[in-house]
């Protein structure tokens, strides 16, 4: 500003934009038609994303469908008393915690080994077929996965007619709870894994290939490369993809857990979303619900939050 | 290059490995795909693995001819290609004005559209939401409230950001506008990219289920994936397919027909994969790189 300042009367005389409106600047011109064009969009996450956020309210109030949510009784706290005292919910959130933190943790190295063995591969023709097998049932619905799993795993399933052929009896995989738990996990990783792994395998091509040329030529074997070379080249994909992880800490995927669940491991099973689903939208219970969910949210967020700072101090943060 | 011994073990270690992952996605498909051609006796047997035995078709007839499969199957398939055109033309106008570096209040839109995607009102209060708008049972409780997935909003706008800087110079100087500018120039430039995208729409959409579930009352409209995951679940449905169809269909099981009906909802999937395969690593490359 104060370098310009020396010279003002020159730099006007100099311009004649200056003395034009301003909608006939081309600043303008070019802005109208991006802001028409981005007036749907406002709208929708205004009233899809964010009016959702403001009826957040309804956590705090007694929600009844005549009064509305402006209209409702206000409650402070008691929804979430209520939520953190029962024994049904504090189970609820527990399970949400058991099974998301299983699947990151049994689930994440799984697609990381599988884009290092994909990498590893010479022969194009053998890569394609692999990856093309192994990204085909991420494109598929849960409910056909559950239908694969349960029709394979039921009493007259096919593997229950092995067993019985080997040992004699058989296993009820899906009303234990700890192999339910298993084929959750297992259907997850079975699902996902293959399409996680394009992420590692675009960052895998990155990696400069005379390293592993020079590592070759010092005698190191293939696990020290892939320990020493490999692993730190997709590091910050890594951390990157754990932080993305940690959003969903809270959040197990109702289609998942609803087309696998029964009754019997329901103790195990019920988790936040099928929660939400049975006792909010089927129940009524609109209010109880919703701070629910809030709760979710909001430990999400933070979760996001936290897990980024501490990617920052190793200079691999989000943002 | 020659190969060390130790190498050797371990390209040999990895193609094993490599082999029967690839096969163990498929075996579960293959096995589905026999059951559901295969006839009663063998099914009951417990013996039908990776090749039908006995085979008939009936379990196809009977959920083709007893069940509204095909009425749901237009459903999804209306519910897909509406929905992917929504989405494509409201995620371009997000995307390419937010690509735009001229576009006032490009920072601060940018921010209040990230942070829907790491904080949101929840399923409760988008439900009243779209109650009060008055979709419920009505396909648009489908479509507007997922017209823009951000994910695939930022994907697109990174990609847009990239389009030559002289093209747009050159085609301002001609002096078209900004429609004319998205329309000839950055949109045939991103076909491949918004290929991807339609593909991830459209994934979304047949595959939609929670919120057919939740908004979709009449059972005429149900789609798809809902139809099949009821008669997957309930006894009922098939006791009375089987009560019914017992003297013209006795070559039939439950479990023949669950498959048969799995089956319906992956064939279509089957055919369109090969096409789109292409585009979609390409896509998902975008999105890691750029963020």
């Amino acid at each position: 500003m104060k370098a310009n300042s020396a010279k003002p009367i020159r730099l006007q005389a100099k311009s004649p934009g200056q003395s034009r409106r301003f909608w006939h600047t081309q600043r303008f011109k070019t802005n109208a038609p991006l802001w028409i064009m981005f007036i749907p969009v406002i709208v929708f996450y205004l009233v899809f994303k964010y009016a959702p956020m403001a009826g957040l309210v309804i956590a705090f109030k007694n929600y009844t469908f005549y009064e509305g949510i402006w209209g409702s009784q206000w409650v402070g706290f008691a929804n979430f008393e209520m939520l953190f005292t029962q024994s049904q919910s504090l189970q609820i959130i527990r399970n949400t915690l058991l099974l998301s933190v299983l699947s990151v943790a049994v689930g994440f190295p799984f697609p990381i080994i599988l884009a290092i063995m994909l990498n590893e591969v010479r022969k194009k023709w053998f890569q394609k077929s692999v990856q093309t097998l192994v990204y085909l049932p991420h494109f598929f619905s849960w409910v056909i996965v559950g239908g694969l799993v349960v029709t394979i795993f039921a009493q007259s399933g096919i593997v229950n007619a092995a067993l019985e052929k080997l040992t004699g009896q058989s296993f009820a995989f899906l009303f234990n709870e700890s192999s339910w738990v298993a084929i959750f996990l297992g259907s997850g990783i079975w699902k996902d894994a293959g399409f996680s792994a394009i992420i590692y395998l675009a960052a895998l091509t990155s990696i400069d290939p005379s390293l592993y040329e020079a590592a070759s030529m010092d005698g190191a074997g293939k696990w020290k490369q892939i320990r020493n070379i490999t692993l730190p080249g997709i590091s910050p994909t890594i951390v990157i993809m754990l932080i993305l992880a940690m959003g969903r800490v809270m959040e197990v995927g109702f289609d998942q857990v609803y087309v696998l669940q029964n009754s019997i491991v329901s103790g195990i099973s019920e988790v936040i979303s099928t929660y939400i689903y049975a006792i909010g939208l089927q129940g009524g219970q609109f209010s109880l619900t919703a701070a629910l969910g809030l709760f979710e949210s909001l430990v999400a967020f933070i979760l996001v939050l936290l897990t980024n700072a501490v990617a920052r101090r190793f200079g691999r943060g989000l943002w | 290059m020659k190969s060390t011994r130790g190498e050797r073990t371990f390209y040999v270690f990895n193609y094993v490995l490599l082999t029967l992952a690839g096969i163990l996605c498929l075996l579960p498909l293959l096995h589905l795909a026999s059951l559901s051609l295969s006839g009663k006796n063998a099914v009951m047997s417990g013996f039908v693995t990776l090749w039908p035995q006995e085979i008939t078709f009936e379990s196809y007839k009977l959920l083709f001819e007893g069940t509204p499969v095909l009425r749901s199957f237009a459903n999804s398939v209306l519910i897909t290609v509406v929905g992917v055109a929504l989405s494509m033309v409201v995620t371009i106008c997000a995307a390419y004005p937010l690509s735009r570096r001229e576009f006032y209040g490009r920072r601060w839109l940018t921010l209040a559209i990230v942070f829907t995607m790491l904080f949101t009102g929840g399923l409760i209060p988008t439900y009243l939401v779209v109650s009060s708008l008055g979709l419920v049972n009505t396909y648009g409780a489908l479509w507007l409230p997922a017209l823009v997935s951000t994910y695939n909003m930022m994907i697109m706008r990174s990609f847009f950001e990239n389009v030559p800087e002289e093209l747009i110079e050159a085609s301002r100087i001609d002096g078209s506008g900004e429609w004319r500018l998205l329309l000839r120039i950055v949109l045939p430039l991103s076909l491949p990219m918004l290929a991807t995208i339609g593909l991830f729409y459209g994934v979304y959409y047949w595959n939609s289920f929670f919120n057919v579930m939740i908004y979709v009352n009449s059972p005429e409209k149900l789609n798809l994936t809902v139809l099949i995951q009821q008669m997957v679940r309930s006894q009922a449905v098939l006791q009375e397919i089987n009560t019914m169809d017992t003297q013209q269909a006795s070559n039939i099981t439950p479990e023949g027909i669950k498959a048969a009906g799995i089956m319906i909802m992956i064939i279509p999937m089957l055919i369109v994969y090969p096409l789109l395969q292409r585009y979609f690593v390409k896509g998902v490359t975008i999105g890691a790189i750029k963020g």
